[in-house]
């Protein structure tokens, strides 16, 4: 399978007189990694949603494979079929097992229960956890949490993964870890992934980073504005 | 792992909130099915009671509390044989809770000869006889005659006064093969209401239309409630109405109350699991399947409830009978009808309380709520 074309033309996002995203504009090719860094509050989060259609841009288009984003009337099936998510905090749910946890999107795609479980396994078996595909969230480490996370997002071989700060809340051998993963993902399926991340060392993994200050890109030696030199 | 097992999980997580959104409904469910299996049992004695012989109408003083506290007086008798369409008419008085040896048994006042008397079939013994010197005889049925060891020529007491026994029959309904049958005029002196009676029966003339007569006769006779079969006879009973208009208005308490408990509940849920809904929602559920997994969550809730509650009910309509002193005349009747419409309030109760709440989660914003988190 090969990965989404993602175009951003223009795009912002204001919320009231709060703008988050300034008339960003990039284009990520298929089957391409690309970084989204920034510091706090740069809008990567807000950019991340806008190309999960988890939220509208105020103006400018989004398109994933011709698809304009912001004009989708059934954004649940987008996020089914085409889009797969992975959140700094796991976001697992704590009294379904692994397995179950990673058949969640298989449900709403009316998946055969059969289906599910063999997909389930499979996906956790890619991640590394063929193993533990009955243990509870609880019983996990973090590490192992969002590579259940990433299996999850894998379901239903999405074309376009989001991962927003994937590593946030893992230590540094876990990272790298889950850093290759998102690395062989894309190597394996071709899937376009985009993540978005603060640390520069993961980073330099990817094939491409694209900076973000105060919801602007920032070419790399063009001068910093003050909020980021102060921080 | 199907669509309801992440429900019946999300349930277990909550299980004292969960137990006692349940219960309250239970409790409204079996209020409900007592009250139908009382109000049926009532019905069905009604039934009986009209259904005395060939009758074809039954007539009782109109809104009377039940049949047997209905009076008439005699003297319709001779007006309604004039009236026609009609063969003929007789009277039968009713006697309740008057044999001390067996409190269920119904006594029926009624001449010695007439259409209704006439279909007693006696294994021992004969009818009591016309005259005055019938007025201390008794004719019983052959089930009240095995339960007391009575035979013809023992004695019965009804009302403090001994009756000796002419003769045993048996005509194949519950109510009269288990009762037993005495001179009008002893009936009369017994009740203190000479002249009166407290159902007229009617046999109509061959050809004559029930529903016709019927008509007529209510125009003719206002005071008079005409009932053609059982489920007139209790509704004609003031208190087989209010049995009645009761399971409707707890029915109508249930799905209000019942839905308010459920309403806050999915919404109490809803408020605390909002990044479940949101995430569901990031992963490509739609508004319709998050949505629907709140109110299945609601309507399992309630239909456990309406489950303990169809038993609860059919205990305590055998309870509410036993309170209310009326298990010699009716026997709680629970029907298929009765559990089903009282499941179908259970699922209506989970419906209705679970839509806004379930509105509420299939509207939760992914992008804000994960944000947060």
């Amino acid at each position: 399978m090969s990965g989404a074309r993602v175009v951003v033309s223009h795009v912002s996002r204001a919320y009231g007189t709060a703008v988050v995203i300034d008339d960003v504009n990039f284009v990520v090719e298929p089957g391409e990694l690309v970084a989204l860094t920034g510091p706090s509050g740069s809008g990567k989060t807000t950019l991340l949603q806008m190309l999960g259609s988890l939220d509208r841009p105020t103006s400018g288009s989004i398109k994933v494979d011709d698809v304009s984003v912001e004009l989708l009337k059934n954004p649940a099936q987008y996020r089914r079929s085409v889009v797969g998510f992975v959140f700094q905090a796991h976001h697992l749910l704590p009294d379904l097992s692994a397995r179950h946890n990673v058949e969640l999107p298989m449900l709403a795609a009316h998946v055969s229960r059969r289906e599910r479980d063999v997909q389930a396994r499979e996906l956790l078996a890619e991640v590394g956890l063929g193993d533990r595909a009955d243990a509870r969230p609880a019983d996990l480490s973090g590490g192992e949490r969002q590579r259940v996370a990433i299996a999850r997002a894998l379901a239903g071989r999405p074309k376009l993964i989001l991962a927003d700060e994937p590593t946030g809340s893992l230590d540094s051998v876990a990272s790298m870890k889950i850093w290759e993963l998102l690395v062989a993902t894309r190597d394996r399926h071709g899937t376009t992934v985009v993540v978005a991340s603060h640390d520069a060392t993961l980073v330099e993994h990817a094939d491409r980073a694209i900076r973000l200050v105060d919801g602007r890109i920032v070419e790399p030696g063009e001068p910093q504005p003050a909020t980021e030199r102060v921080a | 792992m199907s669509l309801l097992l992440p429900t019946l999980i999300s349930m277990r997580r909550r299980p004292g909130r969960t137990l006692l959104t349940a219960l309250g409904t239970a409790l409204g469910i079996a209020t409900i099915v007592a009250l139908l299996a009382v109000s049926g049992g009532a019905q069905r004695s009604a039934s009986q009671l009209v259904d005395l012989g060939a009758s074809d109408l039954g007539l009782f003083q109109k809104d009377a509390a039940d049949p047997t506290t209905s009076i008439l007086s005699t003297g319709l008798i001779k007006q309604f044989d004039a009236t026609p369409g009609i063969a003929g008419a007789t009277p039968l008085m009713l006697l309740v809770q008057d044999v001390p040896r067996s409190p269920a048994t119904i006594v029926f006042g009624a001449p010695s000869s007439s259409f209704l008397t006439d279909r007693l079939v006696f294994s021992a013994g004969r009818m009591y006889g016309s005259g005055p010197a019938a007025r201390n005889q008794i004719a019983i049925g052959n089930v009240l005659a095995q339960q007391l060891h009575l035979g013809v020529g023992g004695s019965l007491v009804v009302a403090h006064r001994t009756l000796r026994v002419v003769g045993i029959y048996h005509i194949g309904v519950a109510y009269q093969d288990d009762g037993a049958f005495i001179p009008m005029s002893t009936a009369q002196a017994i009740t203190a209401r000479p002249g009166e009676t407290t159902t007229i029966a009617v046999k109509l003339d061959p050809g004559t239309k029930p529903a016709a007569e019927h008509t007529l006769l209510t125009k003719r006779f206002p005071g008079v409630a005409v009932i053609a079969d059982g489920e007139e006879a209790s509704r004609a009973g003031v208190n087989g109405l209010l049995v009645s208009k009761a399971a409707l208005v707890i029915a109508v308490l249930a799905l209000v109350i019942g839905g308010i408990g459920v309403f806050n509940t999915m919404l109490m849920a809803v408020i605390e699991r909002r990044s479940e809904f949101a995430l569901l929602s990031a992963l490509g559920w739609s508004n319709f399947q998050v949505a629907g997994r709140v109110l299945v969550e609601g309507v399992v809730t309630t239909v456990i409830g309406a489950g303990v509650g169809l038993l609860l009910g059919v205990f305590g309509a055998h309870l509410l009978v036993n309170v209310l002193g009326a298990q010699m005349f009716v026997t709680p009747q629970v029907t298929a009808w009765a559990l089903g419409r009282a499941l179908l309030v259970g699922v209506l109760i989970g419906v209705l309380g679970g839509l806004y709440p379930s509105w509420r989660a299939a509207h939760v914003s992914p992008a804000h709520v994960l944000a947060q988190n």
